[in-house]
């Protein structure tokens, strides 16, 4: 509550910048929306479920991450996956599968490849921090999603950043910036996916979509679901998490 | 002997040539010619013998006047028939090159009447018996070539005489041979002309020949005299 | 008619020299079509056989929609239908079944991204010849534990050699991830590029259970003994398999880069050939209006004696057809001998191997192959342009007034 106030109290003059309508700073809001979904750090348990035409699949992991760029997933569901695990530092990323005892590096070309065969990508795992630093921010409008007031921010690559999208629209709460809708275009403006964030609860200090669907356009039957089982913010992470060594050891 | 009919009516031919002063190689030339006849067209050079020959010979085309072979209206026959016409009832004898030098003396003989269609048989025969009735026949299968001036142009008024044509035209036969020979080439075609019956034209300025001809056509400047 | 034939003989001949001459420009020139177009037929025979014995085979059969759109699902259906059509089909030299799929091969250096060829080992050399190419290790076996078979550059980027083990990374058929071990029996050269760097053999039994595809295939593939039989043995097959849910795919749909390639190089050997047909068509019309020139006065005779000028146009046409025959009589046997020679000696272009690698050859040496078709295609073309070429000085001598003509000199 106090924090909005302040928060009120310390935007209000910016809000009413620009464009007469009184739209907020774009790269500011950019900046909430990505602060509202990640914290300092993050950890927690998720389900992951892919669906396909043939098959549907669902995955129960553990997750530890520290923004803007460490993330560990150990997956402890179903049988055939459990003890996988993936490390993601910076743009690196690996595998390891417990089966074979082997770590295995995903080579740069294979960073588009689907993460564990869901609608999501290896580079969009790697991508989030670049919400704020590759693209320029434009206010498009407002739009109501979900049964929330929203702005409409409309995210262009920067000349030389090495995103593979060619827009972003995303759908931020008025009240707080949680996304509830991003739309991903690629560079001759196709529409190709669609995430929507489902389900805004009380989690830990702040509200959060506990379910995220994402939706690849013109291919009916897939789509991938993600669900917050249990999230912790801002607690403190050890360092040795984010090792390879922890990939074989596994906490 | 055949009888005495009109085979040639020439009346008011007249034949100008346009190159950059116009030429009258004819002017108005009337004659007729019977079946059988012996005859020279006689004059200086310039005086339109050959003229004469070509357009009787269908060679050419008058540009007044009228012409009838056999009965046969030359000036009113299209020029696309006109080949068809020397094919079946004329024969030729030029001053020289008259034969094909890649052929045979009989196959020379046998020319015109393969573009007949005379049967192969048909015509060897013919051609080998014209060449014995003039005691020519060990020429048989020599080339032109192997030939001297004088047994080519023999052999030239056998070809034009072996389809058995209405008249035989030659345009100055006898100016390339010594005195012999042209005599012997006269005596050839006056014995066809006597055996056969077959007519003859020839054009000559020379003297010895005219004597020989029966009937003589004067031209001066391409009128007849 | 007989008379004329002589006479057209008889005249080539006249200056023998110059018939001579032409004679031997018509039958190099066309020596030499026959000969490039051998070696081009032989190439593109070597191309095709080299691409279809290393991998691709004569015909694939996929579940319908597979070539478009590829996906580990898609497997063949009706496999017991499949597999009696393709018994059924005669003229059939080898045929296997293949399970095929994606993935991430992982060594202890490095990892790259792959193509896995589940195959039969017995079945799978009457196909390819892959099994040939193997320059360390062995070909796999059954009865070997989980083996696999890669590439020379593959093994040189993952930095492993026989006996050295791998790991395959892959997301089945059943949406699962598979990571399975596999020790490296045996590196291959094929020459192939795309083979070399990119994909690893294993059993069909291991790729069955690494992609969760019991007793399923993706691919049958059939070598033919004779690449000219491929579209009727497609059509044979696609009858046979009507009601089922399976598409029949020659090679040149599958890899249609080799069959534009020929193509393109055809293209390029008719303008050649071309080029060569105007150079002779140049000799032979000089030739031709020269023996005319020299008889305009004996073309006047045999107008005046009544020869009409269609018939003056058929003989000078038929001295030029005789030419031209005799040129191809010999260039024909100039050209077969030449070819078939080095059919049975081989040419190596040794010097242009890199080129070689590119288009996908896997040796140097070139054979040259006459066909019929070659044969008859080149000798009727050259004739037929002596034919046409003459028609210029035959209309010219057809069109001469037979008075004008005699007074010539």
């Amino acid at each position: 509550m106090r924090r909005r106030e302040f928060a009120a109290i310390l935007l209000g003059p910016l809000a009413v910048r620009v464009r007469g309508a009184a739209f907020p700073d774009a790269a500011e809001l950019a900046r909430r929306a990505d602060r509202a979904l990640r914290g300092k750090t993050q950890q927690g348990k998720c389900s992951m479920t892919v669906r396909r035409p043939e098959w549907e699949r669902t995955l129960e992991m553990d997750y530890w991450a520290v923004t803007p760029d460490k993330t560990f997933i150990l997956i402890t569901a179903p049988a055939k996956e459990r003890g996988t695990a993936t490390l993601r530092l910076g743009t690196n990323m690996w595998i390891y599968l417990p089966r074979v005892e082997r770590t295995i590096k995903i080579p740069p070309s294979l960073m588009l490849q689907p993460w564990m065969g869901s609608d999501f990508t290896n580079d969009d795992l790697v991508r989030e921090s670049s919400l704020v630093n590759d693209y320029t921010h434009e206010i498009a409008g407002e739009i109501v999603e979900g049964g929330d007031a929203c702005w409409r921010l409309v995210a262009t690559p920067k000349p030389d950043a090495p995103v593979v999208w060619g827009k972003l629209i995303l759908a931020l709460r008025k009240s707080d910036a949680l996304p509830r809708r991003e739309e991903f275009y690629d560079e001759h403006g196709n529409l190709k996916k669609v995430m929507t964030f489902e389900e805004i609860r009380q989690a830990g200090d702040r509200n959060y979509p506990m379910r995220w669907r994402m939706k690849p356009v013109g291919k009916p039957g897939r789509e991938t679901v993600l669900v917050y089982r249990r999230i912790v913010f801002d607690r403190p992470i050890p360092g040795r998490i984010f090792t390879l060594q922890n990939l074989k050891r596994r906490i | 002997m055949s009888e005495r009919e009109v085979l040639v009516e020439v009346s008011g031919v007249s034949k100008t040539y346009r190159d950059h002063v116009a030429v009258h190689a004819l002017r108005d030339v009337s004659f007729t010619l019977d079946r059988g006849e012996f005859a020279a067209v006689v004059g200086p050079s310039g005086s339109g013998k050959t003229t004469l020959l070509n357009v009787i010979g269908a060679l050419d085309v008058p540009d007044a006047g009228v012409i009838r072979i056999a009965g046969h209206e030359l000036t009113a026959t299209p020029r696309d028939q006109l080949a068809d016409f020397r094919l079946r009832r004329l024969g030729f004898v030029f001053q020289a090159y008259n034969l094909f030098p890649v052929l045979t003396v009989l196959e020379n003989l046998e020319f015109v009447a393969v573009l007949q269609g005379v049967k192969p048989a048909d015509r060897r025969r013919r051609a080998r018996e014209l060449l014995e009735a003039v005691g020519l026949a060990e020429l048989a299968d020599k080339r032109p070539a192997e030939l001297s001036g004088g047994e080519q142009q023999r052999v030239a008024v056998l070809r034009a005489i072996m389809t058995e044509p209405d008249l035989v035209l030659a345009d100055e036969p006898t100016a390339n041979l010594d005195s012999e020979n042209a005599a012997i080439l006269l005596d050839m075609m006056e014995q066809m002309n006597r055996e056969k019956g077959i007519t003859f034209l020839f054009s000559t300025h020379d003297p010895r020949v005219m004597e020989r001809a029966r009937k003589l056509i004067r031209l001066r400047d391409g009128r007849v005299e | 008619m007989r008379l004329f034939l002589a006479m057209a003989w008889r005249n080539v001949w006249r200056h023998r020299r110059r018939s001579v001459l032409t004679v031997m420009t018509i039958a190099l020139g066309l020596a030499f079509n026959i000969f490039m177009r051998a070696l081009g037929d032989g190439f593109h025979e070597q191309m095709v056989d080299n691409s279809v014995r290393a991998h691709i085979g004569h015909i694939q059969i996929h579940r319908a929609g597979y070539h478009d759109d590829p996906a580990i699902t898609k497997t063949l259906p009706e496999l017991d239908k499949i597999r009696s059509a393709i018994d059924a089909l005669p003229g059939v030299r080898g045929a296997s079944l293949r399970v095929l799929g994606d993935g991430l091969a992982s060594s202890a250096e490095n990892s790259a991204g792959v193509s896995i060829i589940g195959v039969d080992p017995e079945r799978e050399p009457t196909v390819t010849t892959i099994h040939r190419a193997v320059v360390r290790g062995r070909y796999l076996e059954r009865g070997r534990r989980k083996p696999c078979l890669i590439g020379e550059r593959l093994a040189k980027t993952l930095q492993v050699d026989v006996g050295d083990s791998l790991v395959l990374l892959v997301q089945g058929a059943d949406g699962s991830m598979g990571g399975e071990k596999y020790r490296v029996d045996g590196v291959f050269r094929s020459g192939a590029p795309e083979l070399d760097r990119g994909v690893v053999y294993l059993l069909a039994e291991d790729a069955q259970e690494l992609f969760v595809l019991p007793g399923r295939f993706t691919e049958a593939v059939i070598l033919l003994d004779s690449s000219r039989r491929v579209d009727e043995a497609a059509r044979i097959l696609e009858e046979q398999l009507a009601g089922v849910e399976a598409e029949v795919l020659p090679w040149y749909v599958v890899e249609p880069y080799i069959q534009q390639f020929i193509e393109l190089d055809d293209a390029f050997f008719y303008v050649i050939v071309l080029i060569l047909f105007i150079v002779i068509s140049v000799g032979i019309l000089n030739t031709i209006l020269m023996s005319v020139f020299e008889r305009v006065r004996e073309f006047g005779v045999m107008m005046s004696l009544g020869m009409k000028p269609r018939q003056v146009v058929r003989l000078v046409v038929m001295e030029a057809f005789l030419l031209g025959a005799v040129g191809v009589v010999f260039g024909g046997l100039l050209g077969s001998a030449l070819t078939l020679y080095f059919e049975a000696v081989g040419m190596d272009f040794g010097a242009w191997a890199e080129g070689a690698a590119a288009l996908g050859l896997t040796t140097t040496v070139t054979y040259p192959k006459l066909t019929a078709a070659n044969l008859i295609l080149s000798n009727s073309s050259v004739l037929l342009v002596v034919v046409l070429v003459a028609l210029y000085p035959a209309l010219h001598a057809a069109r001469l007034e037979p008075v004008e003509a005699m007074r010539h000199v």
